[in-house]
């Protein structure tokens, strides 16, 4: 008895180990965990309850029904309506060999309690637990359970306990219809809630509940911190405001029957408020606030600056109101970040439209409004014709940077980037697939943004200044560049930039992967330099494996001269394309291109509209080639 | 997510937003130019006149730049699979610019891989 009794706290403090893990990796450590505990299940022959038995899968619970009675019984003498039981502190609750949550899912105890008490008034509170409640979130919860529940009811003091959420009802039939639908609804990931029912005492909001007299002396005091202009009522530092001293009750915030009394004036007297000022009223958490969305939804400005709030899980609460201007500076949560762009970014999370934060602007968020008047840039000239010199210049640009590149020695790209150039290079990521071992060269510098779990290493691997930009290019292995094989796009030109992109592939000459063929894209943005050559501003490349084809048209020894058509320049596969149309059609192969390209690409769409126009005689003499 | 610089957290935000609207709408690719067109009314017209009715992209690798003029540089490479068609592969450039309180694309450049991404 004693040997089996230990392995069972083993395995139940294994559970709750990877139990307090909170974030992503909670789930699978539980999941782990539950596949090792099935199986030592079958084998025991002692019952205990691990933390997580709202987790279980449903088939389980078959199992622990011939145990609910007997647990039942067991602890039938143990009852007692205020509760012990549900204190997450398990390892205490198990070292007892006992656990109490299955003495609430038997009908039994409750059932008892009730005749128990059946003399007394009517009045009678019970709590309503959800474990694990925290993660969802309180409107979704509220009505899933409303929905589902075969009684109406109305919860009062709806909090969060750590991982729990609960609330109070004061029916005894509401109880016993949220007891019937633990685990019935479902949540998003598809695990069953479960919902866990007891008596208790009056909920502190109602016993405390403030009488009329006081509420009338509230409402009044509030009457004089309201500003009618601005719509806004400032109730900071309440607890310390002599203004109120001469009432009865002390009106300290951070207490349920307060703040739900506050806000009940609010809604009865102010009812378009727009901004609201809590400072400095030690409020620790803002589940009492959370009514705000139904009692004050039209607040936009909120303070709630030199409180006591130490997360920004707090927040989560209010984030149905739609802020616009939040003050938060003087709380705890405010030191756990590391950057006032992570604040700034975590804070935003919970309040998109926010404009300000702790008095100063912030920067826009992305938006694509359709309904925005057309964007001019006068600066920006688009054409679609690349003027002959544009194209020389950049073929000029590429020859010389790649001959420097392939050297062997890259020092001399200084030459070529701006002070604050910026460069990064991408390498994708293929989730089934390890790295391929030829880009293993690289590899450490990948900064693909799906890839990256670390922030900081991120970071560090946008190159800045050209020093860094060039020191680190010539940590890459040699490389030899097939320039016949490059395809550039012009992209954008004006007065100040020219930005182009180049495909193509290369080979590395030497190190680990010798021999190997990578294709790669290259993005420059690059201004005028006064020699009349460009300067690199911005340089993002992407590398990765060649294909087949690829590798068997890239050539060992580089010819210098790229090749760049009019608009966009085509392939290998392209000009074999227009090489053929032009001897099946008769056209001169710049209108079996022009053709192509109006199609797509699309050979037979380009034959079938070429063959209409024919038809139709639209297509000018001059297209044909003259037939000698 | 919130340590992203600036930048990153635009960037990838934007190409989020614009392949979910290509792959749903087209028609509210509103504020998108392309080099080759000009007008955003032009441009609409020409995405949703593309002639597959289904697109679907999926984003294999997405990197992001500041430029010295406060733009954005992001790049997308991907597959994609319009209508029936094979999957193929893509490479978008975008540059992002903030014009009046709003990240807009002011350019966008769009090539098709005529061969497979591994």
């Amino acid at each position: 008895m004693v040997i089996g009794y230990r392995r069972v706290s083993k395995l139940v403090i294994l559970f709750l180990v990877s139990e307090d893990n909170d974030g992503g990796s909670s789930r699978q450590g539980r999941e782990k965990d539950w596949d090792s505990f099935q199986g030592d299940f079958r084998k025991q022959t002692h019952h205990y309850q691990q933390g997580g038995y709202e987790l279980q899968p449903p088939h389980l619970l078959k199992d622990y029904g011939y145990m609910e009675k007997r647990e039942v019984q067991r602890y039938q003498v143990r009852h007692t309506p205020y509760d012990v039981q549900h204190n997450k502190r398990g390892m205490k609750l198990h070292k007892e060999g006992c656990s109490d949550v299955t003495v609430w899912r038997g009908r039994k105890p409750l059932e008892r309690e009730m005749e128990n008490t059946q003399d007394e008034t009517t009045g009678r509170w019970f709590k309503i637990i959800i474990p694990y409640g925290r993660k969802y979130e309180k409107t979704w919860l509220m009505d899933s359970i409303q929905s589902h529940c075969s009684v109406p009811f109305t919860p009062v003091e709806f909090h969060y306990v750590k991982n729990r959420a609960q609330f109070f009802v004061q029916d005894a039939s509401a109880a016993y219809a949220l007891k019937d639908i633990s685990y019935k609804i479902c949540d998003a990931e598809n695990w069953k809630i479960a919902i866990f029912v007891s008596t208790s005492a009056v909920p502190y909001s109602v016993r405390d509940k403030l009488a009329p007299e006081e509420m009338e002396q509230l409402k009044l005091a509030m009457r004089k911190r309201y500003d009618v202009s601005q719509k806004a009522l400032d109730l900071r530092s309440l607890l310390y405001d002599p203004g109120f001293a001469h009432l009865d009750i002390d009106i300290i915030l951070n207490r349920r029957n307060c703040m739900a009394a506050t806000l009940q004036v609010i809604k009865e007297n102010f009812p378009e408020l727009l901004s609201l000022n809590l400072r400095n009223n030690k409020l620790y958490q803002l589940d009492g606030l959370s009514d705000i969305i139904q009692m004050a939804p039209t607040v936009k400005i909120l303070n709630l600056s030199k409180n006591e709030l130490n997360s920004t899980w707090e927040l989560d609460k209010i984030k149905g109101l739609k802020l616009e201007e939040l003050w938060l500076e003087g709380n705890p949560l405010c030191d756990t970040f590391q950057s006032q762009l992570t604040y700034v970014s975590a804070i935003r999370k919970y309040f998109p439209n926010l404009s300000r934060l702790d008095g100063q602007d912030l920067p826009p968020q992305i938006t694509t409004d359709i309904d925005k008047p057309d964007l001019t840039s006068p600066s920006i000239k688009e054409s679609c014709e690349r003027s002959d010199a544009m194209k020389k210049q950049v073929v000029q640009f590429l020859q010389q940077y790649y001959l420097i590149y392939d050297s062997g020695n890259r020092q001399s790209l200084l030459g070529a980037y701006h002070d604050e150039a910026c460069f990064s290079l991408t390498i994708p990521y293929i989730p089934n697939n390890p790295a391929p071992s030829s880009l293993f060269e690289y590899f450490k510098d990948n900064r693909n943004m799906k890839n990256l779990l670390d922030p900081n290493l991120r970071f560090q691997l946008l190159k800045h200044t050209k020093h860094d930009i060039v020191s680190s290019l010539c940590v890459f292995p040699k490389t030899q560049h097939d320039l016949n094989s490059f395809l550039v796009d012009m992209w954008l030109q004006s007065e100040k930039m020219l930005c182009f992109c180049v495909h193509g592939v290369f080979k590395e000459v030497e190190g680990r992967s010798q021999g190997s063929v990578h294709a790669f894209t290259r993005t420059f943005i690059t201004t005028p330099a006064s020699d009349s050559s460009l300067c690199i501003m911005n340089d993002e490349l992407f590398v990765r494996e060649a294909t087949l084809n690829e590798t068997q048209r890239a050539v060992s020894i580089p010819v210098p001269t790229p090749s760049c058509s009019t608009g966009s320049t085509l392939s290998q596969e392209q000009q074999e394309m227009v090489q053929i149309f032009s001897i099946q059609s008769g056209m001169k192969p710049q209108w079996s291109q022009k053709c192509l390209e109006d199609n797509e690409w699309d050979y037979i769409k380009a034959a079938q509209v070429f063959a209409t126009f024919k038809a139709q005689g639209k297509i000018p003499e001059e297209a044909f080639k003259q037939i000698s | 997510m919130g340590d992203k610089p600036i930048w990153e957290h635009i960037g990838s935000r934007f190409i989020q937003h614009y392949y979910q609207l290509f792959d749903n709408d087209r028609t509210q690719l509103g504020t998108v130019e392309r080099t080759a067109i000009q007008g955003k009314a032009a441009i609409v017209e020409k995405l949703s006149s593309l002639p597959f009715q289904k697109i679907q992209h999926s984003i294999t690798a997405q990197d992001h730049q500041p430029t010295p003029d406060s733009c954005i540089l992001s790049m997308a490479v991907g597959q994609l699979k319009a209508d029936e068609d094979p999957i193929m592969g893509f490479h978008q450039m975008f540059l992002l610019k903030n014009i009046s309180d709003a990240w807009v694309c002011t350019n966008d450049m769009f090539r098709l891989a005529l061969h497979n991404f591994r």
